[in-house]
């Protein structure tokens, strides 16, 4: 638990020495910091002598546990400490040393310091004349609890989430995780949120330059404000302006411990319960962290059908506005009858009425998103019967346009990564305008120009289409086909070369 | 950002420019397509094709509630080439027609006649036939009434033709599916003419083209399949009656199934139905003149059996299997007599086995092998086991 914290104030001497030291007497300080934080409400300040050298305790209100301040700092220095005359040095270090019953204290001597711990929710000690000042760690305020993921969600496997509070996601990866490899390291990203961003992984197992890369990307984000994951994910990203993400992120630990296994890096933000997971390859996408808690032919099975589920839903309308308005010799003759028909008396040309019905799509999509639960089952009533049956009786778009835009719909939402659909519900458009004004020819195009795209992506230096292309005959034991966990012998050669033994295939004789 | 520094700007520029300056010049809309299935030639007699296309109505034939307009229209014009009669028929046509999912081809008797090749040039050169439509003659009535007929059971009339030739070919071997692409090879080989399955119009030509011919439960107008066309060359030379085709599959080892049927010693009939057959053909050449030798293998099952026979003696099976060898030969002979002397068309391809297995007598004959065939020499050796014989040994009437 200590180690963020250490590292964190190891990292900080190079700005303390730029600001202001600490003003020795008490009353200066406090008068400086009120002036500072604008005479907050919030900001406690608690006066009291020890034998007559006056001390003072400033807590924010709310961000600290006020029983730890009640009784390990006001009760330990007011009632316990012995009334006699001793120097401001000798009480200093007496109250350091033996009279904080406080698992984590720390010793600072500039404002910027006092201001950083203060406002994170740590209760500051101030004593008269001294020219330093303790910090104890009572932090401690309401926070969600660790719940059910809510948009993750699976059938088999651990159901909880991480929450917002860093420290809480930080015990949930090193409850899964009790090996003292683990390294959490901390970095406060933002001139003016300051929130505390934590930088996780193995270290015998992740490679040290893709650490290293990680850190110097953090380094270099420069904001006033990180308020979630995403803000940092805009900034380390590899690919800029590529709808396809490169970045995996999760909010269940589960998923992120087992990418600390295979190598990865998590990146875990204060504040939002998504944390961030680099390198990404294009296929971690379509894998869940259920697939390995279920069987592995079962999993093998559901890798191939969200793989079909990716191809239909990027090229099922296009794939449709092609054969029906240039390639009818390519329909059998019973379908093509039977589209002929429900194609009689639509006004509108096939790409129309895909885009509209699409579109109409999207639109109830963001709806649903949107609208107050109470409210909620109206979206899935105008969706189904209004825009489905209705606009089909209308006359306005044929039934088969209507299946091909629900099954696309629906194929949308198999992926275990939300964030893969995005470049699909994007890119569909733009395969149907290709659709309509080439055909299959259009299509072809556009797909050689998405995979030559795909492959030159990179994520922290690795290959994105990997282990496909560059090609890894070792690696494809765990892409499309899962095989049994004894049979995965080794981590993934593209992300880690680094103790790459997971079993001993002879392992699964017992 | 400012706006000149966006990414990709140039290819975005490009893109945008694409969309604007393209305007999918050949794309075409279902419900503009008027979906042609049959398509009929003929010849007036100023020697002007007549174009007859049927073309289907997707709303009669995928509907929950069909109404009373015919599942299919025809329509018809004239033409001095094919070419200009198609785009003739726009003048009564709604839609243009589209041609790519076309089932079948019905030449006329004046046109088979006269000389298929100039007919079929289009409908091979054009890119939008597929070429996988079956190429018929209409054998007695003219080529507008047979494609004007309405058929029962199966709503679009190509269909019903269609699926006829396929079923006779599987089951009954009295015909033979022939698309373009055959028929044009074996035109253009000098050692092999081509056939065509013919249709034949039963009942009334006016009844048949009214919807009422399939408000009855025996529709009074029907069409068949039966005979094929023997054609030399491209022009049409004479008929070969149901067993006549038979004897040419079975030669050409195109018989998937078939039944056999001849009389028992004493009274009553046995029927055979023959799964698996073969052919094999092989030319030789024996004091300068070719031979082909014809080896059919087949395999059967004793199907029906009304007479007094005793299936459980191997004598008896013995007996079958050497009538049934009889039936092949004889209607194979009953082929050539027809072909070799009274058409003079090779249907068989003997000129194709000849080149094949005698190249070099090929090279020599290959001219006037039209001559040489009427005299090519024809041994045939039919080869038949029964299997099985059924659940029974006995007919199910012995009295015993």
């Amino acid at each position: 638990m200590n180690k963020g914290n250490e590292q964190g104030s190891n990292q900080s001497p190079s700005k303390e020495s730029n600001s202001p030291p600490l003003l020795p007497p008490l009353e200066d300080s406090l008068s400086h910091i009120e002036t500072e934080l604008g005479k907050s409400t919030d900001l406690v300040i608690r006066r009291f002598a020890i034998y007559k050298t006056r001390c003072a305790a400033l807590y924010i209100d709310g961000l600290v546990d006020k029983n730890t301040v009640q009784n390990f700092i006001m009760e330990a220095l007011m009632l316990e400490m012995p009334h006699k005359r001793v120097s401001v040095k000798e009480l200093y270090d007496t109250i350091k040393q033996a009279s904080l019953p406080i698992g984590e204290v720390t010793e600072f001597n500039d404002y910027e310091a006092l201001f950083k711990r203060l406002l994170s929710g740590e209760t500051i000690l101030l004593i008269d004349k001294e020219k330093k000042a303790l910090a104890a760690s009572t932090r401690g305020w309401r926070d969600r609890g660790v719940q059910e993921s809510t948009s993750e969600s699976v059938i088999r496997g651990p159901k909880e989430a991480f929450t917002e509070t860093l420290r809480t996601n930080t015990a949930l990866l090193r409850r899964k995780i009790k090996d003292p490899k683990l390294r959490i390291e901390s970095k406060a990203i933002g001139e003016v949120t300051r929130t505390d961003v934590a930088i996780v992984y193995l270290q015998d197992i992740a490679e040290d330059h893709i650490v290293q890369e990680v850190h110097r990307r953090l380094e270099e984000i420069d904001i006033d404000g990180i308020l979630e994951s995403g803000y940092i994910e805009e900034y380390i990203q590899d690919a800029q302006y590529s709808p396809f993400p490169t970045v995996y992120y999760s909010e269940k630990p589960d998923a992120i411990a087992g990418g600390l296994l295979e190598g990865r890096v998590a990146i875990i933000t204060d504040g939002t319960p998504d944390v961030l997971l680099v390198p990404a390859l294009f296929v971690n996408f379509f894998q869940s962290s259920e697939d390995y808690y279920q069987r592995a032919d079962i999993s093998t099975f559901l890798r191939l059908l969200r793989l079909v589920c990716f191809n239909i839903a990027l090229f099922m309308p296009a794939l449709y506005i092609a054969f029906t308005t240039f390639h009818q010799e390519m329909i059998p003759a019973p379908l093509l009858i039977s589209l002929a028909a429900q194609r009689e008396g639509v006004p509108f040309p096939a790409f129309v009425e895909a885009l509209l019905m699409e579109l109409t799509f999207e639109i109830l999509r963001e709806a649903g998103v949107r609208l107050p639960k109470p409210v909620g089952s109206a979206v899935s009533i105008v969706g189904a019967l209004v825009l489905g049956q209705s606009a089909v009786q209308a006359g306005l778009v044929s039934p088969a346009m209507v299946i091909v835009v629900a099954l696309t719909a629906i194929s949308s939402f198999v992926f275990p990564a939300y964030n893969i659909a995005i470049p699909i519900r994007m890119l569909r458009f733009l395969f149907m305008i290709l659709a309509a004004t080439f055909g299959l020819y259009g299509i072809i195009l556009g797909l050689i120009a998405m995979v030559l795209h795909l492959c030159s992506l990179q994520s922290f230096g690795v290959a994105y289409m990997s282990p496909f292309a560059p090609m890894k005959a070792k690696d494809q034991k765990d892409v499309i086909i899962r095989f049994p966990h004894w049979g995965l012998f080794s981590r993934p050669s593209s992300l880690t070369k680094k103790n790459e033994k997971r079993t001993n295939p002879s392992s699964k004789e017992n | 950002m400012k706006l000149y520094n966006f990414p990709f700007r140039k290819p975005l520029f490009i893109f945008i420019c694409l969309l604007l300056l393209t305007g999918c010049w050949n794309s075409r809309e279902l419900d503009e397509l008027g979906i042609v299935v049959m398509l009929g030639i003929d010849k007036t007699e100023e020697s002007e094709y007549i174009l007859t296309v049927q073309v289907i109505n997707p709303s009669e034939i995928a509907t929950d509630a069909p109404t009373t307009r015919p599942p299919v229209s025809t329509f018809s014009t004239t033409g001095r080439t094919l070419f200009e009669a198609f785009r003739r028929l726009t003048t009564k046509s709604p839609r243009k027609n589209y041609l790519s999912q076309l089932r079948l081809v019905v030449l006329g008797t004046a046109v088979a006649e006269e000389g298929v090749m100039p007919v079929l040039d289009l409908l091979y050169r054009d890119h939008e036939f597929r070429t996988s439509f079956f190429v018929t003659v209409a054998k007695n009535a003219p080529v507008e009434s047979m494609l004007s007929i309405i058929t029962p059971y199966e709503k679009i009339p190509a269909n019903k033709i269609m699926n006829s030739i396929e079923s006779v070919e599987r089951n009954w071997a009295a015909t033979k599916g022939v698309s373009i692409d055959k028929v044009i090879s074996s035109i253009r080989n000098p050692g092999e003419d081509p056939v065509m399955s013919g249709i034949t119009l039963l009942g009334e030509e006016d009844t048949g083209t009214n919807i009422n011919n399939v408000e009855n439960v025996d529709s009074p107008t029907k069409l068949e399949i039966d005979e094929l066309g023997v054609f030399k060359g491209d022009k049409l030379a004479g008929w070969l009656n149901e067993n006549e085709s038979r004897g040419l599959n079975f030669a050409t080892g195109n018989v998937h199934s078939t039944v056999i049927t001849h009389p028992c010693e004493d009274e009553g009939t046995l029927s055979v139905e023959l799964l698996r057959t073969s052919a094999k053909m092989k030319g030789k050449i024996e004091s300068d003149q070719p031979v082909i030798d014809i080896k059919v293998e087949g395999e059967g099952n004793v199907a029906e059996v009304d007479c007094k026979i005793d299936l459980s003696k191997p004598d008896a099976i013995e007996k079958i299997n050497k009538h049934v060898e009889e039936a092949i030969t004889e209607s194979i002979q009953a082929t050539l007599a027809k072909a070799q002397k009274e058409y003079g068309s090779d249907i068989f391809g003997f000129g194709g086995v000849i080149h094949r297995d005698q190249p070099k007598y090929w090279k020599k004959v290959e001219k006037e092998w039209s001559s040489y065939y009427q005299d090519v020499e024809v041994n045939i050796d039919a080869n038949v086991k029964i299997r099985r014989k059924g659940n029974s040994t006995q007919p199910i009437n012995k009295e015993s």
